[in-house]
């Protein structure tokens, strides 16, 4: 008996239906990480933890091959790293976190992966990370801080090359905590229309309130 | 001629050639270029190390990261601390030679008090730096208690408990009335008396912009209510340490509430 005969979304990404939900999974051979369900060789993705999770079960499906070589800034304790990395099983995972706290969970994570290598560096700061990382095809950004564009932005000018593609994931209180959301989105998406070729933004409800993302691609 | 080098994790590019180093973890850590790199660091490395590349690179990232995290932990609330004294020593300082250069500048205005003037303010400029540097320190090992309070006061309340690890055990009552400490004892001892005493609402947190602009009657039941917040914030902060949005989100909705009614 297979139970999931779900639609693969992305390399090793199932989407499938239980009990009339929705419900997203990775084919993983490692075991959970943050206290997810393994049913079988699949963890599930839960998209109230992660926010690519709920991106993708937004409907959009990010360009993340098996092969990719992708940059992920914010990783923190690893809940939507180590599903990247189960996607990611030709690929290589560079994920860069600043507080030390969180990175020490994520590192037990990363000895366990053999395609994570693990940066503890403010992402706000690439030139210290500059001669570790590679070009890549896709950066992830997920850190709630005030200049986060202007930090995703400047990753790219040090490690996208031309093609390379890029979600950010916004909120709009951490960036203006007056502003009203949709007029700050606008706003964000006319800085990056300079530099990127914008390819779509959705909201992250009813997951994670408040948040936007916006993927892109970069003109290099 | 322009000589173009690089600093990347395995050794120094220069000129087209590489330099391969022999202490991988030295250069890991020195791999810092002030430009973005016109190659990709693979391309050049996969020459080295062929399909052992990743292999390499993870290794020495894995043991740099344990190496880092271990001393960043250990150090990092007591860098705060100190630096918080350092800013109160700095300011006082500051202000006594100001007096003083005030004073000399009445009498005569010479060579040497210009000079004066200048290295007060410098001290000064240092005073800005280490305030930087705090709010730094203090968005990396407590997000959290930053979020809802700020880097100035959660520095200051960590500066008061003596360790991350003391503010994380204290209740919120605690907390609550952290830098009080002689008015809470005085109203507790004439409690103990049986005489009537006003117990203190706040300590360090009423610099807290949502207690200073309440009127006086609402600000004890901020007080608590933010008080509360940040005790569990450092708790997180201190066993997780990842950012929870949704606790400064309820400071604002109560302040929001409270201004209002």
């Amino acid at each position: 008996m297979n139970s999931f005969q779900g639609v693969e979304v992305i390399h090793n990404v199932i989407k499938t239906e239980i009990d009339g939900k929705i419900r997203l999974f990775t084919r993983s051979a490692y075991p959970p990480h943050y206290g997810e369900k393994k049913i079988g060789e699949y963890r599930e993705w839960l998209p109230y933890r992660s926010k690519l999770a709920s991106i993708i079960l937004s409907g959009f499906i990010p360009n993340i091959k098996r092969d990719t070589r992708l940059l992920y800034l914010g990783a923190a304790t690893g809940t939507t790293a180590s599903h990247v990395s189960d996607i990611l099983d030709r690929g290589v995972l560079y994920a860069v976190e600043y507080s030390p706290k969180p990175f020490q969970k994520f590192l037990r994570l990363a000895m366990e992966r053999k395609n994570i290598i693990p940066i503890l560096a403010d992402a706000g700061n690439p030139e210290s990370y500059s001669g570790i990382v590679e070009k890549v095809d896709f950066i992830y950004q997920d850190i709630a801080q005030r200049n986060q564009v202007e930090i995703f932005i400047r990753n790219f000018e040090f490690f996208g090359k031309s093609g390379s593609e890029g979600i950010v994931c916004i909120k709009a209180k951490s960036i203006d905590s007056t502003a009203e959301p949709d007029e700050l989105y606008r706003k964000v998406i006319e800085s990056l229309e300079s530099k990127f070729e914008i390819m779509g933004r959705g909201d992250l409800e009813p997951y994670h309130r408040d948040h936007t993302f916006i993927s892109v691609r970069w003109r290099g | 001629m322009l000589k173009l080098e690089y600093s990347l994790w395995f050794g120094k590019f220069i000129n087209g050639r590489v330099e391969k180093s022999d202490n991988l973890k030295k250069s890991f850590i020195e791999s810092y270029n002030p430009d973005p790199l016109p190659f990709s660091v693979y391309v050049v490395g996969k020459e080295i190390f062929g399909n052992d590349y990743y292999n390499i690179l993870r290794k020495v990232a894995l043991e740099i990261s344990e190496e880092m995290i271990e001393k960043e932990l250990k150090r990092e609330d007591r860098y705060v601390i100190s630096l918080v004294r350092a800013l109160d020593e700095i300011t006082s300082t500051a202000n006594l030679l100001d007096e003083r250069l005030r004073e000399l500048r009445e009498i005569k205005n010479s060579e040497l008090v210009e000079r004066f003037e200048e290295k007060i303010l410098e001290l000064k400029n240092l005073r800005g730096d280490i305030e930087k540097e705090i709010d730094s320190v203090m968005r990396k090992i407590a997000p959290n208690l930053s979020e809802i309070v700020g880097e100035k006061i959660g520095a200051r309340l960590l500066e008061k408990a003596g360790s991350l690890e003391k503010l994380a055990n204290y209740p919120s009552s605690t907390v609550q009335v952290i830098g009080a400490e002689k008015s809470l004892f005085k109203a507790l001892s004439r409690i103990r008396k049986g005489k009537k005493a006003r117990v203190p609402k706040h300590g360090v947190i009423f610099q807290h912009p949502f207690i200073k602009s309440l009127p006086k009657k609402k600000r004890g039941k901020m007080a608590r209510f933010i008080a509360n917040k940040i005790a569990i914030a450092v708790k997180i902060d201190y066993f997780r340490g990842e950012l929870n949005e949704t606790l400064s989100e309820e400071v604002r909705q109560k302040y929001e509430q409270l201004s209002r009614g």
